[in-house]
């Protein structure tokens, strides 16, 4: 539905979009993820057709971007949609409407959809007296009154209170759903992740990353396993090489700070497993009063060499805990490069 | 930018585009009108056009800010009770030297004197009173049957045309030049403009006649026409009614083009018109569907003013080309501006200038054919039922259509997404203006000659400011003028398409460009031969202006290949500096204006 090749986009002796290509199927939500200045809305207003690519080719439903017929089949959400305060908007829906040429029959029967699908009341009020969260859901009404078969959508929960932003977010997945294909960006990577069926990472315009959230998951992030002791193992280094895990870090932990200290740290597991990450040993408990000695390495291997250490030592292993990192980590990782591994 | 004018003015689809977005400008911008302020503008405006109205419809005679200011004591039964009464400063009272010394009265008219009060007012008051005896003897005398009786000698009043007469060395003062030898080139072109040939039998002049040419003329108590009085009272015609009139046109307009600019620059404030972009409609039709409802407003109250005030369709054909433009200069402004601030500015600037344009060279609508420059002329004349050539309409109103559209041409270019939401200064952002219609090379030329309507305006402008001046200043610096403004309008685009980055800065580059931009000057100038079409050669300025250019009589067709080699060389000189740097172009352009310069004084010396 989306095709894209070697797009790139420049202005002057800067390069905002170097030579992007994928490509987007129907039905698909498909997200684009970077940093400020990495390029997301440039490749997003480049094929709604708000800018002219500088080289390279990109089609939307079989029209090439730079075809003013594309528009007819598209509906774009830019990240700020200031709306014309002075209307309601019925009448700013009616107008968007008359000017894509729909109906005025057909256009009443989508509009009264979109709003009470996005649970929107008030709709002869000025648009001026409305809130941020209502005017959003206008907007995204204007982006569908044309019954689009593309949907980019720019942050479209930027500046939203978390019961909007969930409303916003199942509709879009709803509109998938419904047979749209959903080409979106956002900053709040949970969205990402919760929403997308794959997604690119760009950065510096570059795509760098790319897949469904597991795939870029699997390529770029790097499970740790958490090993709790009853002796200290400073000694006890990783097996897996230094490019994993420059070093191993042991925590003593007096009984009552410890079992603060270490619930704090089985808060943050808990957290995580709740997103559903892997791992958490069965017998862990954030309450325990013994000393407990939490090592960090990278992978079974180094567990089991620190097992054994732990055993020579007269101690044993308590608890292990896999940790995976969030989508979030795994793009602060992908975006900040010159930090190395993510702790 | 021709194939999306032809594809909006060909495709109904677009055309209903354009429409839908005029008929939603309009019922939004009428919506967001508080009710409450409409009606207090309606009642205000109201209120000052009709103390306007009335004061016009009563005569200038009788609007008197010094009405009843003087007190004359003087008898009903007294021959010089008329002559207060029919004095608007004056007022009678009953005759009493006693009321002269309780200050009741000013003077008092006894038999056979006159007492005035000892005090500035007292002699004042003795002033107006014997001119309001004069005028009241001029108009008994006026009212008799036999008029050479009454007034022996006539003189008849032409007004003649300036001239360079013989030539700039003769270092004689202007007025001298421009007197009576004037006549003398006149004659000698067989074109004379006012002689005994445009006097009537009974020896008057018929332009001045009757001011304009219904309507009385104003001349502080002038005697042009069929006036009579003093020499003292002698004044040029002036036709203050119908400038007053046809001033009443350009009011409206400053108040659609804020309204209009307000709305454009709305577009561009928080990216709002970002959604307008991604709609199935093309830039061209975002911008007609926005201008139509103001443009078509502006001729609707025009064509109300007319009914109202007497004029025709000449009037309204006249002024809707002043609106255009003015629609077209806020359009540019507020694709340039940055802020609703800079904007205002912007506007009322452009606002000023095309009301002086327009407005100042209309005062000498009956003694100059420069006047022709504005359309108001056009409307001071049909106010007065005098008649308007086809070509007067074109030459007047040309300039207005072509550099309103140029102007459209200019803003719709950066109605784009990536400049209509940049934030620049306003020389820059003119710049990407220029810089967007430079698709390839020889859009260089069209630019060049697109330029022409603002060069001939500024040229235009230019004598009309200079040509009060004595010659041997006014022509020098009209002729280093022209070759400024001429290398401006050949240069600027070049320097905005390499700064902008659509050309490379090649020296091969600059010299293919430098001659396609003298060779579409060349061809764009020779709009200028309209000006022939009036007469406006004629007049010495305009030969100065448009003479050296190659636009010119007999004996100049040895030289007509000289401004095509001119253009051509000072442009390429301009498109090698630009093609360096900032600083690169300045100089050069500099350098350009030099030869430029001397080109003209040589051609002027030599031919005129």
């Amino acid at each position: 539905m989306i095709s894209v090749e070697g797009l790139t986009k420049r202005y002057g002796d800067f390069t905002a979009v170097a030579g992007s290509d994928f490509e987007v199927a129907r039905g698909e939500v498909f997200g684009v993820v970077g940093p400020n200045g990495a390029g997301k809305t440039t490749t997003l207003k480049i094929l709604s057709g708000l800018i002219e690519p500088s080289e390279g080719t990109a089609t939307v439903a079989g029209y090439d971007v730079e075809d003013a017929a594309m528009r007819s089949v598209l509906g774009f959400l830019p990240e700020e949609s200031p709306l014309y305060e002075d209307m309601t908007p019925l009448s700013y829906l009616r107008f968007f409407a008359d000017l894509y040429d729909v109906p005025r029959e057909t256009a009443h029967e989508r509009i009264d959809a979109a709003l009470s699908r996005l649970d929107l009341e008030h709709r002869t009020r000025r648009l001026g007296d409305m809130s941020k969260g209502m005017k959003r859901k206008v907007a995204i009404s204007r982006s569908l009154v044309n019954d689009p078969e593309v949907l980019i959508y720019d942050e479209p929960a930027s500046g939203l209170d978390p019961l909007t932003t969930n409303g916003v977010l199942k509709f879009v997945a709803e509109l998938a759903d419904d047979g749209k294909t959903v080409l979106f960006s956002a900053h709040n990577l949970y969205h990402v992740e919760d929403v997308c069926d794959r997604v690119i990472v760009m950065l510096e315009g570059e795509i760098v990353a790319r897949g469904t959230v597991g795939e870029i998951r699997a390529t770029h992030g790097t499970i740790e396993y958490h090993v709790y002791t009853t002796v200290p193992v400073a000694e006890v280094h990783t097996t897996a090489g230094s490019n994993v895990i420059e070093e191993t870090e042991t925590v003593a932990e007096p009984s009552g700070d410890g079992a603060r200290s270490d619930g704090e740290r089985q808060q943050t597991h808990a957290t995580r497993d709740e997103r559903g990450d892997e791992g958490t040993s069965a017998d862990a408990s954030a309450g325990e009063s013994s000393d407990r000695y939490e090592t960090v390495v990278p992978d079974m291997a180094a567990v089991e060499a620190l097992r054994e250490r732990a055993t020579a030592a007269g101690g044993e292993v308590v608890d292990i805990r896999t940790v995976e990192p969030s989508f979030e980590e795994i793009f602060l990782d992908i975006a900040t490069p010159s930090t190395g591994a993510s702790s | 930018m021709r194939s999306a004018l032809r594809s909006l003015l060909q495709s109904p689809k677009r055309l209903s585009g354009t429409l839908r977005i005029a008929r939603w400008e309009l019922t939004r911008s009428a919506g967001g009108f508080d009710r409450r302020a409409i009606a207090f503008t309606i009642v205000a405006l109201g209120l000052a056009g009709g103390a306007v109205a009335a004061g016009i419809a009563s005569g200038p005679g009788d609007v008197a800010l010094d009405r009843n200011v003087y007190r004359v004591g003087v008898d009903a039964d007294s021959p010089y009770h008329e002559v207060v009464a029919g004095s608007a400063t004056l007022a009678a009272r009953p005759p009493s030297v006693d009321a002269l010394e309780t200050g009741e009265v000013d003077v008092v008219v006894g038999d056979g004197e006159i007492v005035a009060d000892d005090s500035e007012k007292g002699r004042a008051a003795l002033t107006a009173f014997r001119g309001a005896t004069r005028a009241y003897n001029d108009r008994l005398m006026r009212a008799e049957e036999d008029g050479v009786a009454a007034f022996p000698v006539a003189v008849t009043l032409s007004y003649e045309d300036r001239t360079l007469d013989r030539d700039l060395s003769a270092g004689g003062g202007g007025s001298e030049i421009g007197g009576a030898s004037g006549a003398d080139t006149d004659a000698d072109n067989g074109d004379q403009v006012s002689s005994s040939d445009d006097t009537s039998e009974d020896g008057t002049d018929e332009r001045s006649a009757g001011g304009t040419g219904g309507l009385p003329a104003v001349g502080a108590g002038g005697v042009s026409g069929t006036d009579s009085g003093s020499p003292a009272d002698i004044a040029p015609p002036f036709p203050f009614e119908s400038l007053v009139l046809a001033f009443a046109f350009l009011v409206p307009m400053n108040f659609v083009v804020q309204l209009y600019g307000s709305s454009m620059l709305g577009e561009r404030t928080n990216r709002r018109g970002e959604l307008l972009l991604v709609a199935p409609v093309r830039p061209i039709e975002i911008v007609a569907g926005k201008t139509l409802p103001y443009f078509l407003g502006t001729a609707i109250v025009t064509a109300l003013i007319a009914l109202a005030v007497g004029g025709g369709v000449v009037s309204v054909a006249a002024v809707v080309p002043i609106g255009l433009c003015f629609l077209a200069a806020t359009f540019l402004a507020s694709m340039l501006a940055r802020s609703f601030t800079e904007l205002t500015f912007v506007t009322v600037a452009a606002s000023v200038f095309l009301t002086s344009y327009v407005f100042v060279p209309a005062v000498f609508a009956d003694i100059a054919p420069i006047a022709l420059i504005s359309p108001l002329t056009l409307v001071v004349r049909d106010l007065a039922s005098e008649s308007v050539s086809l070509g007067e309409y074109a030459f007047s109103t040309g300039p207005f259509y072509l550099s309103g559209l140029v102007l459209f041409v200019l803003g719709t270019g950066i109605y784009r997404e990536e400049d209509l939401f940049t934030q620049r200064a306003v020389p820059l952002k003119f710049l990407d203006a220029l810089c967007a219609r430079l698709t390839r090379r020889r859009s260089v030329a069209l630019l060049s000659a697109l330029s022409i309507p603002f060069v001939f305006v500024a040229e235009l402008l230019s004598i009309a400011v200079l040509f009060a001046l004595p010659m041997e200043y006014s022509v020098p610096v009209l002729l280093l003028v022209i070759a400024g403004v001429e290398e401006l309008g050949k240069s600027i685009h070049i320097y905005a398409g390499f700064t902008g980055g659509r050309f490379d800065s090649g020296t091969r580059t600059a010299l293919v460009l430098g001659v396609l931009s003298g060779i579409g000057f060349f061809v764009g100038e020779k709009a200028t031969l309209l000006a022939q079409a009036v007469g406006l050669p004629e007049l010495a300025l305009g030969r100065a202006a448009f003479v050296p250019s190659g636009v010119g009589g007999i004996e100049l067709v040895a030289l007509a290949l000289a401004p095509l080699a001119l253009h051509c060389v000072t442009a390429l000189i301009s498109a090698l500096g630009a093609s360096r740097s900032k600083r690169g172009y300045l100089l050069a352009y500099l350098v350009a204006i030099g030869v430029h310069a001397g080109y003209n004084f040589t051609v002027v010396n030599a031919v005129v």
